[in-house]
């Protein structure tokens, strides 16, 4: 689904390469956790995959296309098939609950019709039936994420990457939302997220990803987060 | 982008960023009023042109008793130079189109009747106009030949051309014209710079919704159009406002200055159906351009 083929990147104006030399596949269906300190190179790697950065060096293939070489034009094809999740839920204030879930779809042109019937579904399965008339504002941290989940999600996109999602987060409500980001997982959809929350990992026992310095320095199956460093 | 859906972003856009739009209106309308102006007065330039042109005449007055011009040498006309200067005229055809005369009499009732309301004309006395011939040509520019082969003949006091005095006239409309123009155009400079910093600042104050477009996957033309759209919209109704305002300007003004002419044709309110496409056009066209050049900058995928 994902493949990174001896991917570099240099950003302009740094001497270190924030990605250096980077072999990974990322198959159809997976959940990976990306872990690493700040400044390990995961924001950089889920960039390269949404192509709001381009490669130094190497191919990345997603969904069967080359990220590298696509035209600009095609850009928002491929970021159709990507859902993406933030540390800081990027919800818009002044619509609600319910607009800011269809937002994504109307900028896409979706019928009102496909709306009406997508977005109630959304919004029960990341579990916020009956606040869909609730501002940003007016919800928990927890409940915005949802509700960027729910954004994220409502196109059925096969991949879904996840910016340190639970960054913001206690503790509780932060394994409640990896827990909807797993039950997502299960319908088909491949998910990458970066973390360094520790707790989640080690429950959750999935594939583990670790960065340093830009280098894979581990890649193991129901890894956890500290082993082998 | 479904249609319903772009037309309410477009009003949160403009509700959000009513001051400004509405500036770009205002000064969208000043410039298409100058440029309107501009082209009606180039219009009334040609108009007057082919009405008068048509009119003009070259007045060829002989020698009157009292004449003081040099060429007179106080004699004035014989019927022998009259009737000289008739045949040379009527050889002149077709260059010539119509010969009148005019005798001393006639110029004088003739001035008395154009300048009733001067008191100029109280000081006229019979005999202080010369009997002429009024020369009536095919192809007014010509006029220099007529000019030439009369002036200094037996009998002739002076050769006038009209020409000269219109064309004093129409260097005064050019002026005018040019310069509502030249204002025009700095006019237009402004909306258009005007445009490209209220799309900038537009562009900036919806980064948030512009960034979820982009993360979504919506075309560049979606995430574009409402800001397009936006301008347009403020750049036609400054365009409309403007129009109105040069019908209310032929309407009301003109009829003033037809006063004052006369009988002359003037621009009215049909010539402003003709202009108003091109400046609707015309502001279409630069609005557009100017707003997809800003966004190209300004709002990167």
């Amino acid at each position: 689904m994902i493949r990174f083929e001896n991917v570099s990147k240099v950003y302009a104006r740094s001497t270190r390469p924030a990605l250096s030399d980077i072999n990974l596949e990322i198959e159809r269906g997976e959940f990976v956790f990306v872990v690493g300190a700040s400044g390990s190179g995961k924001s950089t790697l889920l960039r390269l995959v949404l192509k709001e950065e381009g490669v130094t060096q190497g191919t990345v293939l997603v969904a069967g296309q080359e990220v590298g070489s696509l035209p600009h034009r095609k850009v928002p094809r491929l970021r159709r098939e990507i859902g993406t999740v933030f540390q800081d839920f990027r919800l818009l204030p002044n619509k609600n609950v319910y607009q800011n879930v269809a937002f994504a779809l109307q900028v896409l042109g979706r019928s009102g019709h496909a709306i009406r019937q997508v977005v109630p579904e959304t919004l029960e399965m990341v579990g916020l039936e009956g606040k869909e008339k609730r501002l940003p504002h007016e919800l928990s941290g927890g409940e915005q994420q949802r509700v960027a989940i729910a954004r994220a999600f409502v196109n059925k996109p096969p991949i879904l990457l996840c910016d340190e999602p639970t960054g913001n987060l206690d503790p509780t409500t932060s394994l409640d939302i990896v827990r909807l980001l797993d039950r997502i997982n299960r319908t088909g959809t491949t998910i990458v997220m970066a973390t360094h929350d520790d707790d989640i990992v080690d429950q959750l026992r999935k594939r583990v990803v670790e960065l340093k310095n830009g280098h894979i320095i581990r890649d193991e199956n129901k890894g956890v987060y500290g082993s082998g460093s | 982008m479904r249609l319903q859906f772009m037309l309410s972003e477009i009003a949160i856009g403009l509700r959000r960023n009513l001051s400004i739009a509405v500036s770009v209106m205002l000064v969208t309308m000043v410039s298409v009023y100058l440029m309107g102006i501009g082209f009606l007065a180039q219009g009334q330039v040609d108009t007057l042109k082919g009405y008068w042109y048509d009119r003009i005449q070259v007045s060829i007055f002989m020698c009157g008793k009292d004449s003081l011009d040099a060429n007179c040498d106080g004699k004035a006309v014989t019927d022998e130079q009259r009737d000289s200067l008739r045949s040379q005229l009527d050889e002149m055809k077709p260059l010539v189109k119509n010969v009148y005369f005019e005798s001393e009499q006639q110029a004088f009732d003739r001035f008395k009747e154009q300048y009733r309301n001067s008191p100029l004309s109280d000081y006229l006395q019979v005999g202080d106009i010369p009997q002429n011939f009024r020369v009536q040509l095919n192809d007014p520019k010509k006029y220099d030949v007529v000019v030439s082969a009369f002036e200094g003949a037996p009998g002739v006091g002076r050769v006038q051309d009209q020409q000269k005095t219109l064309d004093k006239l129409f260097t005064v409309m050019n002026v005018v014209t040019i310069g509502s123009l030249f204002l025009a155009g700095l006019m237009v400079l402004c909306s258009i710079l005007l445009m490209a910093t209220t799309i900038r600042q537009a562009a900036f104050s919806r980064r948030r919704e512009t960034g979820i477009m982009k993360l979504v996957g919506a075309s560049n033309f979606t995430i574009r159009l409402p800001f397009v759209m936006e301008t347009v919209l403020a750049a036609l109704t400054g365009t409309g406002l403007a129009i109105v305002g040069l019908w209310v300007t032929a309407d009301s003004l003109l009829p003033k200055v037809s006063a004052v002419l006369q009988d002359a044709p003037l621009v009215g309110t049909t010539d402003i159906w003709f202009v108003a496409p091109w400046l609707v056009g015309f502001m279409l066209v630069v609005s557009v351009l100017t707003s997809w050049a800003t966004l190209r900058r300004y709002l990167r995928v």
